[in-house]
């Protein structure tokens, strides 16, 4: 800038700042930006989507870590900088798609504009034709107009004006704007919903509630906190595997029940195939083991209930199934406390082969199954129902209980009358099955998938359409008239070189060609 | 017949498509470089048996595991390989008459299925529940069939950029031998005006020169275009579909999986590239160079995705 002239003023500077937003070159960097956070996205690990992979790699690499970390490299698609580029990507798309609307709004209201010299247009051509003028004239906005050209006659003499091909810029401003709508959709569908996860054990009733949720709800910045207060009643659960171990299906048959208890219908929900009732849907997640455990004091019941067991990841090379369950059952009321630690092998032959042969088999179905427990007695300071914190607490006995099999805790010897046996014993009655269904909100779903059908919608005509317009003009000549025909397309011209000839023909032979078409100039300028 | 000899059958003919590429492809090559129909003829017969071989293959497979033949990597990359050949062989010889890149083509196949059948292979066998939904059906095809054309696209957009450099030197060699004419002495001024910057148009106008071993520069940038741009909704569907699925399997239409991520990736570059088109100074080299990156993409999200990066597309291994 020379130094003589005026610094910029702020609207100045904001002309200038918009006009550069509007570029496509802006764009288009801003777009190799987002596929480039995207990378990083995709190369370190994520905490949203594996949270423990991210623990471990701190631990692994601290230095590198704490970086990351302060980059917010492990939640690249909730940090700053990615909403900062998405945003000006959007930005940038409005700044550029009003001026364009507004353009493409006039160019619908205008008719088209008579040219003055047609001969030349990259195409042109002449025809002699046995029509008057004014007939040929009529005949040739008949013709155009069937093949869905917009016709504007030329009130002076016997010319008219067409184009058609507005499809395409209406098609790519169309595309381009649905990605605001999918903007809207994400915001208020993810704003406004939430999603969590439901553990029912078979038999039980589960209802939608804040407090039943297993775990955290992940819930959008703007919902409302209302649940339905919906019930799921779990009727059963069953997993079927291939001979090799492979999983054939998951189905969890559920009753619906509505807010009074009321049942409303039965469902399978299995993968990829979700039920969904006022607003919720609900996925088919996880699923495990939940046995019936009896512990009872000189021959009184004090705890009596299924306990939903968990397993371990399973190391490199064992199947998931090979692993055995892991249970815990706490005793607050007994003084002192008692803790119980369960292991379940719902397949007592992979117990037998693993002790035998330490060789891992996966238990794909039930087959007397038989519980491993080890009693610990203290001070019960672990509230989670899944651990036990076992610093505070010594180790009393430990043993085994089958399949409806009832054992004193103290020494192992099985009982044969419970209700007489004096001191705790343990009793294992009953196998069942639990499920972990996902439960989700999300209002925006039909809002996305509506711009999603826009966007294809969209993309056809603004990649294939082409704007192509056409001249023609008819001057008397003799008893008929010569039909003079210039145009142009603005893209795809190799294919208007191919269609133009045609259309020549057609608007030929509807004014009447002459006996002997002699063409008098023909050919490409 | 049984599934163990519709099996058997898939492999066989799986052998005999690859070794029949192979051989079209080397045929091919021979073509380009002494431009005899003969060999053309033979290239192209070979190239034909391949993809007979490769649709037996296929639909054995299919009949073999009871189910649609792409449930897994082994699977994908058969399909693959065969929906290029196709692509090939309709749209680049069958419409625009190019008979040179089929070397390249059949390159490419040949790779994918060898890569296949040594790394991949598993015998055929039932879906897992996550792939058990009639969007494997939607999803997969389009994605494969966007994938085979996003290559076909990318043969035509590397041989482009080594063409755009010879004519570029040999113009540059003209130029310093015949010094410039002083006005007008450009053959050029016949070419009609440009009414308007045109994604269609090559960035490099045709030179005329037909010596080259390959179709001119200008050529094989058109066929590089409207190849994408026939792949583009192709592959924006895939990934719409995909979403589609995901909404049914796991609650959530984008949750960032790996996968999700880079098609997403392939997909944000390939527009870039069309964007890049329509963009005077980007058209040409720079928007091959995007396009070659989004090549890239699409073999990460292809290859890498599934085999090295743990998400939740890892199964489909």
């Amino acid at each position: 800038m020379a130094a003589s002239s005026p610094p910029p003023t702020l609207s100045q500077s904001l002309a200038l700042v918009w006009r550069t937003l509007r570029s496509m070159r802006t764009a288009l960097i801003l777009l190799l930006l987002l596929a480039l956070a995207s990378v990083a996205g995709s190369l370190v690990p994520q905490s949203p989507n594996s949270p423990a992979r991210v623990l471990a790699y701190r631990q692994d690499h601290p230095l590198a870590g704490a970086l990351y970390q302060r980059l917010g490299l492990f939640d690249v698609f909730g940090t700053w900088w990615f909403a900062l580029i998405t945003t000006l990507l959007f930005v940038s798309l409005v700044a550029c798609l009003v001026p364009r609307t507004r353009a493409l709004l006039r160019a619908v209201g205008q008719r088209p504009v008579q040219a003055r010299e047609i001969d030349a247009f990259p195409q042109y051509r002449e025809r002699r034709v046995s029509s008057a003028p004014g007939d040929a004239i009529v005949a040739s906005e008949r013709i155009l107009r069937r093949r869905f050209f917009r016709v504007a006659r030329d009130p002076d003499r016997p010319a008219l004006a067409a184009e058609k091909g507005i499809l395409r810029e209406g098609g790519s401003l169309l595309f381009h704007w649905a990605f605001i709508l999918v903007l809207i959709g994400v915001i208020y569908g993810k704003g406004t919903g939430f999603s969590g996860r439901a553990v029912i054990v078979e038999g039980d009733t589960w209802v939608d509630a804040a407090a039943n949720y297993d775990g955290q709800i992940r819930a959008g910045r703007f919902f409302d906190g209302r649940f339905t207060g919906i019930g799921v009643r779990l009727i059963d659960f069953e997993d079927r595997y291939e001979r090799t171990g492979q999983p054939m299906d998951f189905v969890s048959r559920v009753e619906l029940l509505d807010a009074d208890g009321e049942p409303i219908r039965r469902e399978d929900i299995r993968v990829n195939h979700p039920a969904g009732i006022e607003g919720l849907r609900l996925y088919q997640y996880g699923f495990g083991w939940a046995p019936v455990v009896v512990v009872r004091r000189d021959g009184g019941p004090i705890a009596s209930e299924p306990i939903v067991f968990v397993q371990d990841e399973a190391p490199e090379g064992v199947p998931q199934l090979a692993m055995p369950w892991r249970g815990v059952l706490k005793l607050p009321s007994l003084d002192p406390q008692v803790g119980i630690e369960l292991e379940l092998w719902p397949d007592s032959r992979a117990f037998v082969q693993m002790l035998e042969t330490g060789e891992p088999v996966a238990m794909t179905s039930a087959f007397q199954p038989l519980i491993r427990y080890a009693v610990w007695s203290g001070r019960l300071t672990d509230p989670s129902p899944l651990s036990l914190d076992t610093t505070n607490m010594t180790r009393e006995a430990t043993g085994i209980v089958g399949a409806d099999q009832v054992v004193a805790l103290e020494d192992g010897a099985v009982v044969d009358d419970p209700a007489a046996a004096g001191g705790l014993t343990i009793g294992f009655p009953e196998l069942r099955k639990y499920t972990v269904l996902q439960v989700s909100r999300d209002a925006g779903v039909p809002f996305v998938l509506l711009a999603a059908i826009l966007i294809l919608l969209g993309l056809l005509p603004a990649l294939y359409g082409s704007r192509r317009k056409v001249w023609v003009r008819a001057e008397p000549d003799g008893e008929g008239s010569v039909l003079k025909v210039g145009g142009f397309a603005l893209q795809r011209k190799a294919r208007f070189e191919e269609e133009f000839p045609r259309l020549v023909d057609a608007l030929a032979r509807a004014a009447g060609e002459a006996p002997a078409p002699q063409e008098e100039r023909v050919g490409i300028r | 017949m049984t599934a163990t000899e519709w099996a058997r059958i898939s492999n066989d003919a799986f052998n005999v498509a690859l070794f029949a590429y192979l051989a079209a492809m080397v045929a091919y090559f021979a073509y380009l470089a002494f431009r005899r129909t003969s060999i053309w003829t033979v290239a192209r017969t070979l190239a034909f048996v391949g993809l007979a071989a490769n649709i037996v293959s296929v639909v054995a497979r299919g009949l073999a595991a009871d189910r649609v033949p792409w449930g897994n990597m082994y699977e994908y990359s058969s399909l693959l390989a065969l929906l290029v050949v196709a692509g090939y062989l309709l749209i680049v010889e069958g419409y625009y008459g190019i008979r040179t890149l089929g070397g390249f083509a059949l390159m490419f196949a040949v790779f994918t299925m060898a890569i296949a059948v040594s790394f991949l292979y598993v015998g055929p066998g039932p879906l897992v529940p996550a792939l058990n939904s009639y969007w494997i059906k939607i999803h997969v095809v389009a994605a494969i069939s966007g994938s085979s054309l996003l290559a076909l696209g990318s043969i035509a957009t590397i041989l482009y950029l080594i063409q755009d450099r010879v004519e570029r030197r040999r113009t540059a060699a003209l130029a310093a031998r015949d010094p410039a004419p002083i006005m007008g002495g450009s053959i050029d001024l016949d070419v009609p005006p440009d009414f308007a910057p045109d994604a269609d148009e090559p960035a490099t106008p045709a030179s005329g020169d037909r010596r080259g071993r390959l179709p001119s520069a200008a050529t094989l940038d058109r066929v590089a275009y409207r190849v994408y741009a026939f792949a583009f909704p192709i592959w924006t569907f895939a990934v719409i579909a995909g979403a589609i699925w995901a909404q049914e399997a796991w609650g959530r239409y984008w949750g960032w999986d790996p996968k999700e991520t880079w098609s997403f990736i392939t997909w944000v570059i390939f527009a870039g590239y069309l964007h890049a088109r329509a963009t005077s100074g980007w058209k040409g080299r720079r928007a091959a160079v995007i396009a070659m990156v989004g090549f890239v993409a699409l073999l990460i999200t292809y290859y890498a995705v599934n085999l090295w990066i743990v998400g939740l597309h890892s199964y489909a291994k």
